[in-house]
């Protein structure tokens, strides 16, 4: 029987290329890496189309290889790992490991339930995810925008679950403090 | 549980590190006691816990607020080099 879905290469660029190329610079910040991601989903895919099975969507389906792309950007930067220095979270803590003062983080006022639908805050999270260390913002993408658990990211990144903690650790730390002073203003 | 207790001051910075770990249910029993102690006298580290789920909710939308497109350019290289996998 033939597949009820069928693959039309020619279609993909103009269908997908800009959804694929924000999924990709949203997780990647560098216009050039993500162009070349896009490119290499394509090509992939177009080699792999005998292997697509039709229970995915074409649109899925390319959407998973890009995922797989990324991630395997990621793991190239995960080699030769580097959690950072101990020191590097003295910024928020004191000698005793509690905040300091001017860390601490403060009420911002706003119901945290809510979703918010401002432009404002993604620029200023795109802002902050950029000056994060780059596995820490790896990290986070996965754990974030892609929902994967702290088993899949250490799977996918090849990394030990105790580095993995220390790296989510002190990325929230730093995400949190940025966007407290940037977008709260606080 | 009084041994417990005693035991279950944490510094800020164990909290916020053991507040990842609970959020992946991958906190023993008695780090999630020393948590959820901890949070009890301390706001900063109730604060933190809340803004970073907070962010998080919000951080996966993030794609539906960038408008970026890919260049004119790029594509037609693309269509090109598609069709010269054939």
């Amino acid at each position: 029987m033939h597949a009820q879905r069928e693959l039309l290469p020619e279609t993909w660029v103009d269908k997908y290329s800009d959804e694929l190329y924000r999924y990709t610079l949203v997780r990647i910040n560098d216009t050039g890496l993500a162009e070349d991601i896009v490119q290499e989903t394509f090509l992939s895919a177009w080699r792999a189309k005998e292997n697509y099975k039709a229970e995915t969507s074409e649109k899925n389906w390319l959407y998973a290889i890009c995922k797989n792309k990324i991630i395997d950007h990621f793991r190239k930067q995960a080699t030769n790992i580097f959690t950072g220095a101990a020191t590097e979270e003295n910024i928020y803590f004191d000698e005793v490991a509690h905040w300091r003062d001017e860390t601490t983080p403060k009420d911002w006022q706003l119901n945290y339930d809510l979703q918010i639908e401002t432009k404002e805050f993604y620029s200023v999270l795109d802002l902050c995810k950029k000056k994060l260390p780059v596995i820490q913002k790896n990290v986070f993408v996965m754990k974030y925008f892609d929902d994967m658990s702290s088993d899949e990211i250490c799977k996918a990144l090849e990394i030990t679950p105790a580095n993995y903690w220390i790296l989510i650790h002190r990325g929230k730390l730093h995400l949190r403090r940025c966007l407290e002073k940037n977008w709260i203003n606080i | 549980m009084e041994k417990l207790t005693e035991h279950s001051e944490i510094s800020c910075q164990k909290a916020t590190f053991l507040a990842s770990k609970l959020e992946e249910k991958k906190a023993s029993d008695i780090e999630q006691l020393q948590l959820e102690q901890h949070y009890k006298i301390c706001d900063g580290c109730r604060l933190f816990d809340i803004q970073n789920v907070f962010i998080g909710n919000n951080a996966r939308y993030a794609m539906q607020y960038t408008n970026e497109l890919l260049s004119k350019v790029k594509k037609e290289a693309l269509k090109k080099l598609m069709k010269l996998q054939k």
